[in-house]
């Protein structure tokens, strides 16, 4: 193709501008690869904060509701009272099991018996939320025996696992007897086996963890469980899974995100001024390339106006300063790319003292496809206006320039 | 004998808000195959804008046009750039050459650009005509490193390339030294007698007119003088 001859021509014409104009391009298309591998990876550290201890997906009986009674012995139509005393409950639970575990998306679960309870201790009393679970379960949901801290894991006939917040309240060590109290007004003598910290308040200060076994009588439940937990491979697909959950075992499934809508929002928003971010350093991309043609259409115009004068298609010099537009995006969007990755994998690799990363950075996630495309389609449109009006240039009044 | 251009009654009238210029009032001049023809002329006598006109590159206010044989006046932009490219053949004051290409690529230029490349057949033309305009060894030199007298002899080799019925020159020699203006001068004369190719040439220079077969006159818009001069000495 001549036309992409004489363009490359052009820009090899004039070397220094040709590789400051894609040496701009290469910066912005960095820019904008930081900026994207930077959101991701916030919103991957964000989302693994809040769903890293906690389950992604899960499974509650269905809200009752209550019943219109009709019929010809009611005078008026009558509402079946729901009872409060009777607690929901998952009875047919190892079925719905079997379902999770035959589903490759997902990466652990765990079937509980959750409730409300106190904890008394001398004069010394503390709400806490009980979770009863498979003892070999306990950290499918969240990282519970590595994150011991004092005692062991095992829950044992009467073993409890409790946050270390909590136990500074009641002033409990392991190996020490509590008096659990439930919702139900059961109350039994258990003892401390671990005292674990996680981090997060939430857990450190009001959950205390027990086997299944133990919970059982608690809660008046001898057969089914409260709740089912799931763990998912890939946090992002918790509504999906969760719709298809809810259709397949009638049960009330949540994913994380509607249990955390502040931080859907944040995320929202982040993801938005990232996309601002995006947005200039194509603009200012999108302007670079256009000055620097318009300044080179203007500087050949009496090359231009002899190309005209020989008859030379306005098209073929719309197609010189489009491809001269091609070549600076693309050649800068790929340069762009590999300093934008280098530059990703390199703060990807510095760490705090404690092994944290410093930046929550994604390199994998940079975008690079969409900055590939974008950079190039928008270096060929930055380049529209210098090629339309070289194009259309009056080759009489160009010579006489 | 081939007529090449006939032009009736061509006027020019530019307008600068409500003033009115007339530049060209009612030209008619014709030319035939293998004339070389000189247009005279003080400045502002109108022989630029009449060259512009016969170059298809203006538009008349006024009169006919015919270029061999096919009345150009009603064609469209892209018809009259069509035109241009395939029987016109342009030499102007400054080369503009492309200065990022050599010299072959300057020559074949006209015929590559519409054709989307330069083919073998269109390189050994461009080969052939600068080796006809004496630059042989400068075929493949970038244009920007020749001399201005071999970029002007690059020029007439590119104006030959797609064989033009008419070669327009305006003022072919007005920015070369004297000894490189005569060979550019014998160039165009050797081209116009061994070719039968057809010159019209616009200059102020007497010398140059001197050797054309024909000196046209233009004063105040009008064609003063029209004289067919016998040069039978190609070393005039």
């Amino acid at each position: 193709m001549f036309a992409l001859k004489v363009a490359r021509r052009y820009l090899l014409s004039n070397p220094s501008q040709t590789l400051l104009l894609i040496a701009g391009v290469a910066l912005g298309v960095t820019v904008f690869i930081f900026i994207t591998a930077l959101i991701a990876g916030l919103a991957v550290r964000l989302t693994e904060q809040v769903t890293g201890n906690s389950a992604h997906v899960s499974l509650e009986p269905p809200a009752r509701l209550a019943r219109v009674l009709k019929g010809p012995d009611l005078p008026v139509e009558s509402v079946a009272l729901i009872s409060t005393f009777q607690r929901r409950q998952i009875r047919d639970w190892p079925m719905v099991l079997d379902l999770l575990r035959a589903d490759t998306d997902v990466s652990a679960i765990s079937a509980q018996i959750s409730g409300s309870a106190f904890l008394v201790k001398s004069e010394a009393v503390s709400p806490v939320s009980i979770i009863g679970v498979e003892p070999q379960g306990i950290d499918a949901i969240s990282r519970i025996t590595p994150n011991i801290v004092d005692g062991g894991g095992d829950l044992g006939a009467d073993g409890l696992l409790i946050g270390v917040r909590l136990a500074e309240d009641l002033g409990l060590g392991a190996g020490q007897s509590v008096l659990l109290r439930t919702e139900r007004g059961v109350e039994r003598q258990l003892t401390v086996r671990g005292v674990f910290r996680t981090g997060l308040q939430s857990l450190d200060e009001r959950v205390a963890f027990l086997s299944l076994q133990t919970a059982r009588p608690l809660f008046l439940l001898p057969e089914g469980v409260t709740n089912i937990e799931v763990k998912l491979r890939d946090p992002g697909d918790a509504r999906a899974t969760a719709l298809f959950l809810a259709e397949a075992t009638g049960l009330r499934a949540t994913p994380w995100q509607e249990k955390n809508l502040g931080l859907e929002d944040a995320l929202q928003a982040q993801a938005q001024t990232g996309t601002l971010i995006q947005v200039f350093s194509l603009i200012s991309i999108v302007i670079g390339v256009s000055s620097a043609l318009v300044l080179s259409a203007y500087r050949r115009r009496p090359e231009i106006g002899i190309m005209r004068a020989f008859g030379v298609p306005g098209g073929f010099i719309l197609w010189v300063f489009l491809l001269q537009g091609l070549l600076i995006g693309l050649t800068g969007a790929l340069i762009g790319c590999a300093t934008g990755y280098g530059l990703c994998l390199w703060l990807a690799g510095i760490t705090k003292p404690d092994g944290v990363q410093a930046l929550p950075i994604a390199p994998e996630q940079g975008g690079y496809v969409a900055a590939l495309l974008l950079t190039t389609l928008g270096a060929v449109i930055a380049s529209i206006l210098p090629a339309r009006s070289a194009s259309r240039l009056d080759p009489l009044e160009a010579i006489q320039q | 004998m081939t007529r090449v251009l006939d032009a009736r009654g061509i006027e020019m009238v530019f307008h600068n808000g409500d003033e009115e210029t007339r530049v060209l009032n009612g030209i008619d001049l014709t030319l035939d195959r293998g004339e070389l023809a000189a247009l005279l002329g003080a400045s502002g006598s109108g022989k630029s804008t009449f060259l512009s006109i016969v170059g298809l590159l203006l538009r008349p206010t006024a009169g006919e046009l015919t270029i061999s044989g096919e009345p150009v006046g009603g064609l469209s932009e892209a018809r009259r750039a069509d035109f241009r490219n395939r029987r016109l053949g342009f030499v102007f004051q400054f080369h503009h050459l492309l200065p990022d290409f050599t010299a072959v690529e300057n020559v074949a230029f006209p015929a590559a650009a519409p054709a989307g490349g330069i083919s073998r057949d269109m390189r050994s033309r461009a080969r052939d005509l600068l080796t006809r305009v004496g630059l042989e060894d400068r075929i493949d030199f970038p244009a920007a490193r020749l001399s201005g007298g071999q970029k002007q002899r690059v020029a007439i080799a590119r104006a030959l390339m797609n064989r033009p019925d008419l070669i327009i020159a305006d003022e072919p020699t007005g920015n070369l030294d004297r000894e490189s203006a005569d060979r550019v001068l014998d160039l165009m004369r050797e081209v116009n007698r061994e070719d039968g190719a057809t010159f019209l040439i616009c200059t102020h220079d007497e010398g140059v007119a001197a050797r054309c077969s024909r000196r046209l006159t233009l004063s105040d818009g009008r064609l003063a003088s029209n004289v067919s001069v016998a040069v039978d000495d190609p070393s005039v």
